[in-house]
Parts: C-alpha cells; sequence; structure tokens
C-alpha cells in the first residue's frame, strides 16, 4: 500500500482553466481568511507533545474515505502497522500549525511499519490542495477528505484538530485534542514504543 | 459528575453578584499593534480560557468563503464572534459546559451562550452548518489538550460585558471570570 502521495500527481500540471481560476480564487481567500486571524491577535498557544493513554484501548472504527487524487484508503488496509489519525481542517490554526510537524514524524520514521492519515473536515480538495502547496515541509502522507465529516463522529472528535495513535492492532490507544508537535522527542518516543511492541 | 452538572448553575449564579465587586485579578489584556484587537486571558487552578476579538467582516469573510448559503452567514450578524482558547493546564482530567457559562451585561442581566449544538440545529434548518468553527460545547480535557472555536455573544459591536465561566476538575466545580470584555468595533480603525 502507497502510504504517500506522488508529488507529480499533487502538482497537477493541466488542470482545466475554470479550476484554475477556481483553485486561485481559494487561494486568495485561503490567504486572506487564515492570515487574518493572525493579525487578528489569535494566540498561539504552545502546541502540546504528549498524547493520553487510553485505558483500555478501544477498536478503531474503520473508514473508507478518497486522498486528494481520489484514491481510496481504508484504515483497516493499514493494519499491522501503527497509524495516526488526525482530523483537521484548512481554516483551522491549531491545525496548519501542527502538520509540519506531521510530516517531520513521517520522514523521522521512514520505513518504519507507521502511517499517518489526515482526515479534513468538509472542504473540497481544490481547498486542500490550495494549503498543502503553502506547507514547508509539505505533507508526503495521504490526506484524506472528509466531505461531510462522516468519520469524525464515530471516533468521538469534537473539536479539531483531535489525533489518535492506533496500533498495529487497529486499536486506539492514545488520543489528543488540540494542537500538537508531533516530532517532540517525547512524541516520538511513544510511537517507538508502540512499534516495538 | 451529575451532581456537578445539577449544582453548576447554581454556583454560577451565587458567584455572580461577588466576581462582580471583585478585581480581574489573574486577567491579562492583549492589544495586537497591527489589528487593534484586544484579547483577554486567564489562568486560573489548571484552566486557561482566552478570548480574541474579531471583526465582523473577517467572521462573515470566513463563513462565506466556506460556500454556505447566505442564510448562514447572516445568521451571525446578531453576534458578536470571539477566537477562544480552552486550555487543561491541570495535569489531570477537567471538564466544561459552555451551557454553564454566562455573559454579563452593563446592567447586571446574566444571558446563556449560544452552543455548538444550537448553532449546528440551526445551521442545519438553513441547509448547512459549520458547526467545527464553533468552540466544543461539552468537553472533557485530558492533561494537555485544548480547543479552539469562536464563542458568540448577541451583543453589537463595542459593546462591554463579562463572562463568567465553570469547569471542574477532580470532583470539584470552579467559577472564574473575565472582565470588561468588548465586543470588537464594527470596523478596523482608518489606516493613517
Amino acid at each position: 500500500m502507497a502510504s504517500t502521495t506522488p508529488a507529480s500527481s499533487r502538482t497537477s500540471p493541466a488542470r482545466p482553466r475554470s479550476r484554475r481560476l477556481r483553485t486561485k480564487a481559494l487561494g486568495l481567500c485561503a490567504a486572506l481568511c487564515l492570515a487574518l486571524p493572525a493579525r487578528a491577535a489569535l494566540p498561539l498557544p504552545e502546541l502540546s507533545h504528549s498524547l493520553t493513554a487510553l485505558k483500555p484501548a478501544r477498536p478503531a472504527p474503520d473508514f473508507a474515505l478518497p486522498d486528494l487524487d481520489g484514491k481510496l484508503h481504508r484504515l483497516s488496509d493499514y493494519r499491522g502497522k501503527v497509524v495516526l489519525v488526525n482530523f483537521w481542517a484548512t481554516w483551522c490554526p491549531p491545525c496548519r500549525r501542527e502538520m509540519p510537524s506531521m510530516e517531520r514524524l513521517r520522514q523521522q520514521l521512514d520505513g518504519e511499519p507507521f502511517a499517518i492519515l489526515a482526515i479534513d473536515q468538509e472542504e473540497t480538495p481544490d481547498n486542500v490542495f490550495v494549503f498543502t502547496g503553502q506547507l514547508d515541509p509539505a505533507p508526503g502522507f495521504p490526506i484524506l477528505i472528509d466531505r461531510t465529516s462522516e468519520v469524525a463522529p464515530a471516533w468521538g472528535v469534537l473539536g479539531l484538530p483531535t489525533s489518535f495513535l492506533v496500533d498495529p492492532r487497529g486499536r486506539i490507544v492514545y488520543r489528543g485534542m488540540g494542537g500538537r508537535d508531533f516530532d517532540h522527542p517525547a512524541m516520538v518516543e511513544t510511537i517507538r514504543r508502540l512499534l516495538e511492541k | 459528575m451529575a451532581r456537578a452538572r445539577i449544582l453548576a448553575p447554581l454556583a454560577l449564579l451565587l458567584a455572580l453578584p461577588a466576581a462582580a465587586a471583585s478585581p480581574a485579578a489573574g486577567q491579562t489584556a492583549t492589544r495586537d499593534p497591527d489589528s487593534g484587537l484586544f484579547s483577554w486571558k486567564k489562568e486560573d487552578r489548571g484552566f486557561s480560557l482566552e478570548l480574541i476579538q474579531l471583526y465582523p467582516d473577517f467572521v462573515a469573510a470566513l463563513y462565506s468563503s466556506r460556500g454556505l448559503p447566505p442564510a448562514v452567514v447572516d445568521s451571525m450578524k446578531d453576534y458578536c464572534v470571539f477566537g477562544t482558547v480552552a486550555q487543561n493546564q491541570s495535569g489531570g482530567l477537567l471538564s466544561y459546559r459552555v451551557a454553564d457559562w454566562r455573559y454579563v451585561t452593563p446592567d447586571g442581566q446574566a444571558h446563556r451562550l449560544k452552543t455548538k449544538p444550537e448553532w449546528v440545529a440551526e445551521w442545519k434548518k438553513l441547509g448547512a452548518d459549520f458547526g467545527w468553527s464553533i468552540l466544543p460545547a461539552d468537553v472533557s480535557f485530558d492533561a494537555g489538550d485544548w480547543a479552539q472555536g469562536f464563542t458568540t455573544v448577541r451583543l453589537p459591536p463595542g459593546a462591554r460585558f463579562d463572562l463568567v465561566y465553570s469547569w471542574s476538575h477532580h470532583g470539584k466545580h470552579y467559577t472564574g471570570k473575565l472582565e470588561n470584555l468588548a465586543c470588537a468595533p464594527a470596523q478596523p480603525p482608518a489606516a493613517h
């Protein structure tokens, strides 16, 4: 199973004019809407670097969602791996802040049985495409689109971002609400311990 | 937990007069020099709450940019909206319910805040919803958890009020107060 979205397919060089215009408009809108909160003194609380262990662990509800290229990803296909499942949206400031650290985490654990699935809430692939193009580093993990937020309620998500660690047996073992610094050593250590089990 | 929920509104009401007479201990206010907008924050017994002014035009633009029906955008026009950050700094489990919170206007009247489920129910009747934008209404936080979203107060631009809020930690119910808050002005100050 591919755990990354090929860069070539994400750049989509030959899009129709209408889509390019829409993308440009969305980009302008995203820039305005997302820049304003920062200018409007939205605070930047320190990103947490711990997750709460769930005891007992509970089965992770399965889902099947498309990525930006339309490829379907089922959580159950990732059985045998530790999976970080992240619920987010492009307009959500802490979601934006934590996403580069998710990619740095992915790079640190490259080659390990580890995957990240970031589930965008109620946005179009165009919305997300514009946003991910602004990130450094750009996400190399699948970004899934849930246009109607069907998956989040089953996972008990109350706010964005919320993240879960799923163990190789398909159980939710850690949860965190609010932005996280995912490549913090404490976070990496938590995941490495799961990988070693 | 059920007992705490029953007692919470009572504790809140009892706290109102005393809180109204006390200074805003531990409260900080910050003005962003670029936007001119204020934010207010208080950290108290493991719970941190911050409210940040937002211009009405910004809120309308955010909702419009979602492609939501105009009726949904219009539904916000009678409310002043604050960016809100609630953080659990206690090291243990902590919970809050926005339904227990009140904003107190200068005439001494205490008013309920419109909660996320109430917004979602209204927006669904209008054909859409953007519930993720509103501060989660009923949350049990684990250590290190935090939430961010909009808090809505049915007041005009520039109106002043106090926010009396509450939370529970280790079976105890606490009340806090952010004093002398103000809705953002209708427009940003004119550039010179």
